[in-house]
C-alpha cells in the first residue's frame, strides 16, 4: 500500500545549508496495517507523512502509494491520490465557521460528491466517532478530544485507503488520547491502513503495533509489535 | 444545482461580502476604466459615421468666378466645363450648387448665430460644382485638370477640412484609449490584489481542500467567480453610465448641428457586449494570474 524505496529528502535553508529531514529510508507498509513513526523531534516524522501526500517530492528515491508511483503522478492526478488517503492532525485544523455536521461534509462537497451521499455518508461517520448529538455544535464548543474525532471524522469520510496521522493525540491528556486511538483503531479495523507519526510513548507501548523509529531522517528501527524505544 | 455549484457560486459571494471595501474599490475602478473605453470607441463611431457621411457627400469643390477673383465665368464656360467633369471618368458624380443654394445651406448650417448670417448676403458665397469622385484619392486628377480652366477660381479637396477633423478627433480618441488602457491595467492589479488577499484569509480552508483531494479549477474557481462578477458588475455600471449620459449629449448636439449625423442607444447598445467582455476578461485573467503561485499544489 505505502512504499519508499532509499528515499532521501533535503530541505534548502538559506543559500548552502541543507537539513537532511530523511536519509535512505526505505520502508514498506502492507494493506490493513497499522504503523507507528516514531522518534524525536526533527527526526523527519512529518515530512515522512508528506512525502506521502505528495505535498513534498522526495530529492531521491521512489514512492509508492496506493499503487502509484509519485514521482511519475501528473500534477492534475494528485487530488486523485489524495482522495485515497485521510489526513488527521496534530491542530485538528478545523473551520471555525462551520459545524460538526460541515466541517465534515466540507470534505465530500469539494471533491463534488452528490448531495445525497453527502446526507447519508456525514451521520453515518460522526456516528462512528461518536459526536452524533454535537453535529449542529461549532468547534470551540468541543472539548479538545472532541475536536479531533471531528477531524478523523472528516478524515475517514470518504472511505479512504490510507489515513496518515500526525501526533493526533499530541494536544490532548492521556484520557481523551485512548478515545481517539480507540477510534483509529476501529477504523484500522475496517481494513484501512493507518500510519500514525507520534511521541506518546504511552499509546505505542500499550498498542503493540508496528513501530518505525526515525532518528536524524535515518530508519533505526523497523519492529513489529513494538513499543516506543528499547528502554521504554 | 448539484453541490459543486452550489459551492463555488455560494464561496464567491461569501469572499464578496466579507471584503466589502476591496469590491466597492474593484468595481469602482472597474467602471471608470470600462466606461472611459466605451467612451472612446463610441467617439470611434460617432467619427466613422460623420466620416462617412461627409465623404459620401462631396469630395472636390470647385468654385466658380464671380468677378470679385476673377473675371465672372461665362455661361458657355460653365457648360463646358460641366461636360468635361461629366465627362471624366474618375468622376462619379456632379452638382452644381448655385449662389443662392450655397447662402441657403449656410444659413441652415448656423441658424442659430445671427451675426454669422448677418455678414453676409446672397451674393457673398460663390457658385461651385460639387464632385463626387469613384475614389476620393483622386482629387489630383481633378485638380491637374481643372484648374487651369478658364472661369475656376479654386479647387478645394473638402476632404482635407474633414482630415483636419479627424486628425483632432484622432489625438482625442488615442488619448482615452490610452488612459482607458492604463485605467484596466491598474483595475486588473486591483483586482489581482484582491483576490490574493481573499485566498489568504482562506488558507485553511482551501489548505484543507487541497489536503483531502478537491481538484484545482475547483479550489480556485470561488476566487476567479469573485473577480469576474466584480469586473462584470463594473462593466454593467460603465454600460448604464454611458446608456444614461451618451444619447442625451449625442442628441442635444445634433440639435445644434443639423448637417452631422449622431450616435444614438443602437450604439451604446452595441457597445456594451464588448464592455462586459472586456471587465470579465481583465477580471479572469488577473484572478488566474493571481492565484497562479498562491495555491499551487
Ligand atoms: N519546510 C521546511 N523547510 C525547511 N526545513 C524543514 C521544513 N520542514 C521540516 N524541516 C526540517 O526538517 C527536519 C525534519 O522535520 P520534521 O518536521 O519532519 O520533523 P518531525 O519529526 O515531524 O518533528 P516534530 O516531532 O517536532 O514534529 C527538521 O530539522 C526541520 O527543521
Ligand atoms: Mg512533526
Amino acid at each position: 500500500m505505502i512504499k519508499l524505496q532509499n528515499v532521501t529528502k533535503t530541505y534548502k535553508r538559506g543559500a548552502d545549508d541543507e537539513v537532511i529531514a530523511l536519509a535512505d529510508v526505505t520502508v514498506d507498509v502492507a494493506k490493513g496495517e497499522f504503523v507507528f513513526v516514531v522518534g524525536p523531534s526533527g527526526s523527519g516524522k512529518s515530512t515522512f507523512m508528506k512525502l506521502l501526500t505528495r505535498e513534498q517530492l522526495p530529492d531521491d528515491g521512489e514512492i509508492y502509494v496506493a499503487g502509484k508511483n509519485l514521482a511519475t503522478l501528473r500534477p492534475w492526478k494528485v487530488p486523485v491520490l489524495r482522495r485515497e488517503i485521510g489526513y488527521v492532525f496534530q491542530d485538528f485544523k478545523l473551520l471555525a465557521n462551520k459545524t460538526v455536521y460541515e466541517n465534515v461534509a466540507f470534505a465530500l462537497e469539494v471533491i463534488g460528491r452528490p448531495r445525497r451521499e453527502i446526507e447519508k455518508r456525514v451521520p453515518e461517520v460522526l456516528d462512528l466517532v461518536g459526536l452524533t448529538d454535537k453535529a449542529n455544535a461549532h468547534p470551540h464548543e468541543l472539548s479538545g478530544g472532541q475536536q479531533q474525532r471531528v477531524s478523523v471524522a472528516r478524515a475517514f469520510v470518504n472511505n479512504p485507503r490510507i489515513l496518515l496521522c500526525d501526533e493526533p493525540t499530541g494536544n490532548l491528556d492521556p484520557s481523551t488520547s485512548v478515545g481517539v486511538m480507540k477510534l483509529l483503531d476501529r477504523i484500522n479495523r475496517t481494513g484501512a491502513t493507518v500510519v500514525m507519526a507520534t511521541h506518546d510513548q504511552h499509546i505505542v507501548d500499550s498498542m503493540r503495533r508496528r513501530v518505525i523509529e526515525l532518528e536524524s531522517g535515518h530508519v533505526v528501527r523497523d519492529q513489529s509489535r513494538g513499543v516506543y524505544g528499547y528502554g521504554g | 444545482m448539484t453541490a459543486r455549484w452550489t459551492y463555488v457560486i455560494r464561496e464567491a459571494f461569501i469572499g464578496l461580502r466579507r471584503n466589502l471595501m476591496m469590491t466597492v474599490a474593484v468595481i469602482l475602478s472597474v467602471t471608470v476604466s470600462l466606461t472611459l473605453l466605451g467612451a472612446s470607441l463610441l467617439l470611434s463611431e460617432q467619427v466613422d459615421l460623420a466620416t462617412d457621411d461627409w465623404t459620401g457627400r462631396v469630395e472636390v469643390s470647385i468654385y466658380l468666378c464671380d468677378d470679385r477673383v476673377c473675371p465672372a465665368i461665362t455661361s458657355e464656360q460653365q457648360e463646358q466645363l460641366r461636360e468635361d467633369l461629366e465627362a471624366q471618368e474618375v468622376v462619379a458624380e456632379v452638382f452644381y450648387e448655385s449662389k443662392q443654394d450655397a447662402f441657403e445651406r449656410f444659413t441652415s448650417m448656423f441658424a442659430d448665430q445671427e451675426s454669422l448670417i448677418e455678414a453676409i448676403d446672397q451674393d457673398t458665397l460663390p457658385a461651385s460644382f460639387r464632385v463626387r469622385l469613384e475614389n476620393p484619392n483622386l482629387f489630383n486628377v481633378i485638380a491637374d485638370q481643372f484648374s487651369t480652366y478658364p472661369g475656376v477660381e479654386e479647387i478645394v479637396d473638402q476632404r482635407e477640412v474633414l482630415n483636419q477633423f479627424l486628425r483632432f478627433t484622432n489625438v482625442v480618441r488615442t488619448a482615452a484609449l490610452v488612459v482607458a488602457a492604463i485605467q484596466l491595467v491598474a483595475a486588473g492589479v486591483l483586482i489581482a490584489n484582491t483576490i490574493r488577499v481573499a485566498a489568504f484569509a482562506r488558507r485553511e480552508q482551501t489548505g484543507i481542500m487541497r489536503l483531502v483531494g478537491a481538484s484545482n479549477w475547483y479550489i480556485r474557481l470561488p476566487f476567479v467567480l469573485e473577480g469576474v462578477l466584480a469586473g462584470l458588475i463594473g462593466a454593467l455600471v460603465s454600460w448604464g453610465l454611458l446608456w444614461a449620459t451618451v444619447p442625451q449629449v449625442a442628441g442635444g448636439l445634433a440639435q445644434d448641428i443639423e448637417l452631422m449625423p449622431f450616435i444614438g442607444e443602437a450604439q451604446v447598445l452595441a457597445v456594451g457586449p464588448w464592455l462586459l467582455l472586456a471587465g470579465t476578461g481583465i477580471a479572469a485573467v488577473s484572478s488566474i494570474l493571481a492565484l497562479r503561485r498562491f495555491l499551487d499544489i
